[in-house]
């Protein structure tokens, strides 16, 4: 059995491919346009072209998707993906989604739950791959949809090491009424086995089945900021005024964003530019959404790392390779929230 | 969701499984923790988001002696939220001894002990915004914290309970989101319970009456009815409601009203510390979580129960703010601004002393003497209070001299007599209005005296510093704002005896199945500490009661049933 892993080398692909290879059960073929895992097989991809993605499949039995990137990357990286798979003869795809795809709506949502691409370019993206993967279960695929809230745990960059700086520097803190949303927070380690669950769910030809993935003991963002802080020593927790973060949000953020890119592209300090606190942050963390994962918990037989173990590893993470004073500070993977 | 009780048609009757009647921090925390259970929860609020004057209108009321109680419409508010829109944010959990039966104070004793109520604590904490359920400084602020003195070491009077404080939180407005969006809660605003309907017998409620200011009415008709109204308006609400129980709802032994406590409160005596200023902590300091804490002076219980004393806590205070003699500037300007203060917050700084233009005159001499001190105090107010979100909890001086006054929050005992009745006069609903007759007596006044001896003999003993005070003046230093306000307990106590108290355990009304009350009103002590966290614990642990009650069991899962 063997499994590529498109967007192999990125925080979910790289875990993906290494709890593959311990299974036993099925050979992980990482697919990147660039950095090789050693030990893992590579193939070179770029996952826009219809091309060199059907060159990729050849001899397949199923395609993970983790790719992250633009609009285009997304979006049309599925259609072409859903093409390949039918031309190269790849029966099952598992489509890492997102809870993005829910855009603005707020209460707790199940799989059922209307799509609502209006949240920026990121949630369109998002809706149009679902689009295409569906395209490819009607043309008789089989298709294995997942819809992850925030993906945590050691060595995430996105949702513990930058949140870590920003709790550090004061720019985070407990929010009041504005970090009451839900975090659906979710460890990387529980969506790595329910992408192998979904690689061997007993599904049909043409069959797509469609799982949110957040753990049930995921806390607001508040108690979350809080509980990091405190682990980190980011301490005393400060309160937030609304102001404050939405003058990060709304002022600060786009500057440092063009900031981030301009100092890229001349040279290899991008990161040393403090992370900016985009508006879609400010927004995610006053949502009132709360993912129902029920589904998922039944069919894929989950069981979820305690929200106490995963915010011990993710600080001690932090600590070893984030915090401390003089180590390279790991810059965040430059996909938007949600 | 949240409406307006106008948009209720006249004449309707809503359902609901459980109604709470007011949006205080014990109807929105009940509330909150009712969400989610396959329940349908309608919680009464009779004002709206922001302030109204003819809504607040409503709480007026008469004292029988304005030099010991405030008038009933000050420090409550009647607006979603309730009287978080005003608190201070004082959060201190009960003592275990509070819930004891003790010999030295007449009809003490709760049904229910501290350990049934510790499970709800650390989420009244939370909800709160009060940080972790953490009141023991040495596990609060970590082992390296300073103590409250250095080289004060008693068994008998303790230092490191804490005090922590909400932001403080207003409860309408931090969770208004939360209530807006639960698809089982809904809030009416505008809308005032002016009557329960019980079923002829008496042993159920069946509806509530409800009344808008523009005229509308309608009712409601829940499996359970909450009051969470606050201990002056649940008596105002049970007494009125009298025409299937004549003497009022669950007053068949003249309980509803009575054993009504505040707290005994005021600045006493001058407390001067050995040592430099460095080894006293007298004011703030912060917890990890970023809450604000404060140490205090208090009785150990077993000390408590070997002399007789009711439960109290003192602070370090500054001198008598009206006296110019501090000739501190802050104080001063404190007192030259004073009418500028809240009724609530201003009460403290009018004393009673008689002001003269030679006063006024002092005063500011004593503010440009002083200017430095004035200033930084200004800079530091507007930063950490005026626009933070979590605000520095009150004044505090910086301690030169380490001589202080104590201020003094104890326990008041219960007693029958101190009570709130209905007055002949009725407000524009047609309720009669409240008639508060608060009573203190002497027992108070001599507990908090020998809390004073012992405190001042554990200085003395241990060479730590001496504390003087007058004790021909205490009754003064104590009554000279009267009760301390916005801690209204007692009205509707808890109880397993039906002719002492209102409730049993589980706060419901001994006589009416299934009317229940949240809130201060149920205490049937008072304890040193503040009501409102161990109110927010209580509600949730009712709330807990009615899921238990009242939630439809989860229906037994087909496939596992199939297999």
């Amino acid at each position: 059995m063997k499994i590529l892993v498109l967007g192999g080398s990125g925080y979910i692909g790289s875990r993906l491919c290494a709890a593959l290879a311990a299974s036993g059960w099925a050979t992980p073929v990482s697919a990147s346009p660039r950095r090789v895992t050693p030990g893992i097989e590579h193939r070179r991809v770029d996952t826009r072209q219809l091309d060199s993605l059907t060159q990729a499949l050849h001899g397949i039995d199923a395609v993970v998707n983790c790719v992250a990137g633009d609009a285009n990357s997304i979006a049309h990286g599925a259609k072409a993906l859903a093409e390949a798979s039918l031309a190269a003869d790849c029966p099952r795809i598992v489509h890492l989604s997102s809870m993005s795809v829910y855009g603005a709506q707020e209460g707790q949502l199940a799989e059922q739950a209307p799509l609502d691409p209006t949240m920026g370019w990121y949630a369109h993206a998002k809706c149009e791959a679902e689009q295409h993967m569906a395209a490819f279960a009607q043309a008789g695929g089989t298709v294995v949809t997942l819809r992850p809230g925030c993906v945590w745990g050691p060595g995430s960059h996105l949702w513990v090491g930058r949140v870590g700086r920003w709790l550090r520097a004061g720019r985070l803190g407990d929010l009041g009424a504005a970090g009451d949303g839900w975090s659906n927070l979710v460890h990387v380690d529980d969506i790595c086995n329910a992408i192998i669950a979904a690689l061997r769910a007993p599904l049909s030809e043409g069959q797509m089945r469609t799982y949110n993935l957040a753990a049930p003991d995921s806390p607001r963002w508040n108690e979350y900021f809080v509980d990091l802080a405190l682990a980190i020593g980011a301490v005393p927790v400060r309160r937030i005024s609304t102001l404050q973060l939405r003058v990060d949000g709304w002022v600060f953020g786009p500057m440092l964003k063009v900031a981030e890119s301009a100092i890229s592209r001349v040279s290899r300090l991008g990161h040393t530019v403090p992370d900016p606190i985009s508006p879609g942050l400010v927004h995610l963390w006053d949502r009132h959404l709360r993912m129902d994962s029920r589904l998922a918990e039944r069919e894929l037989e989950l069981k979820w790392t305690a929200y106490g173990v995963a915010l011990r590893q993710s600080a001690l993470w932090y600590l070893q390779s984030d915090g401390m004073p003089g180590t390279h500070r790991g810059t965040a993977v430059p996909v938007p929230p949600s | 969701m949240i409406v307006n009780a106008d948009t209720i048609e006249t004449g309707a009757c809503l359902w609901a499984d459980v109604c709470i009647v007011g949006g205080g921090a014990a109807g929105i925390a009940l509330a909150l923790s009712l969400t989610g259970q396959g329940l349908k929860i309608v919680l009464l609020e009779s004002g709206q988001a922001g302030e109204h004057a003819p809504t607040q209108a409503l709480y007026a009321g008469e004292v029988a002696d304005e030099r010991l109680h405030s008038p009933p419409d000050k420090y409550r508010t009647r607006r979603m939220g309730g009287s978080t829109t005003i608190w201070g944010g004082r959060c201190v959990p009960f003592d275990p001894i509070d819930f004891e039966a003790r010999g030295h104070v007449p009809y003490s004793g709760w049904p229910i002990s501290y350990s049934d109520l510790l499970p709800f604590y650390p989420e009244a904490n939370v909800l709160s915004e009060a940080g972790r359920f953490s009141y023991d400084a040495d596990e609060a602020l970590g082992p390296g914290a300073s103590p409250m003195f250095r080289g004060f070491d008693s068994t008998t009077v303790r230092t490191n309970s804490l005090e922590r404080f909400s932001c403080p939180t207003d409860f309408g407005k931090r969770y208004d989101k939360r209530l807006r969006l639960a698809p089982d809660i809904k809030v009416v605003l505008g809308a005032n319970c002016t009557a329960i309907r019980l079923e002829a017998g008496g042993r159920a409620v069946e509806e509530l009456d409800v009344t808008t200011l523009s005229g509308h009415y309608f009712k409601v008709a829940p499996r359970a009815a909450v009051l969470a109204m606050g201990g002056l308006e649940t008596a105002r609400l049970l007494l009125a409601s009298d025409d299937v129980a004549h003497a009022g709802i669950g007053n068949e032994h003249d309980a509803v009203g009575r054993y009504y406590m505040c707290h005994i409160a005021g600045n006493v005596g001058t407390l001067t510390v050995r040592g430099t200023p460095d080894d006293v902590r007298h004011g703030y300091e912060m917890a990890p979580e970023g809450v604000y804490c404060r140490r205090r002076l208090s009785i150990a219980p077993e000390q408590q129960r070997r002399h007789g004393l009711a439960n109290a806590v003192a602070r370090l205070h500054f001198p008598r703010i009206t006296d110019p003699r501090h000739r501190n500037g802050v104080l001063s300007g404190l007192f030259l601004v004073r009418r500028l203060i809240s009724y609530e917050y201003g009460k403290r700084l009018n004393d009673g002393t008689a002001t003269s233009p030679g006063l006024y005159a002092r005063h500011l001499l004593n503010v440009m003497t002083d200017p430095v001190d004035t200033a930084a105090f200004l800079a530091h107010w507007v930063t950490r209070r005026t626009l933070a979100q979590r605000k520095y909890p009150s004044v505090i001086l910086r301690n030169r001299t380490n001589r202080f006054s104590l201020e003094m929050h104890a326990e008041q005992m219960p007693n029958p007599n101190s009570r709130v009745t209905l007055s002949e006069r009725y407000d524009a609903l047609g309720m009669p209005q409240l008639r508060v007759d608060w009573r203190y007596g002497r027992e108070d006044i001599e507990s908090v005296d020998r809390t004073l001896q012992l405190i001042a003999q554990e200085f003395q003993s241990t060479g730590a510093g001496t504390l003087e005070y007058d004790r021909d003046r205490l009754e003064e230093d104590l009554m000279r704002f009267g009760a301390y306000g916005g801690h209204h307990i007692g009205t509707a106590r808890m109880g397993t005896d039906v002719r002492t108290s209102v409730v049993n355990p589980d706060c419901q009304v001994h006589s009416v199945r299934n009317l229940f009350v949240a809130g201060s009103a149920v205490f049937p002590t008072s304890s040193q500490a503040n009501p409102t966290l161990t109110l927010i614990a209580l509600s949730l642990r009712l709330g807990k009661h009615l899921s238990r009650r009242l939630a439809p069991k989860p229906r037994v899962h087909m496939d596992l049933v199939a297999a």
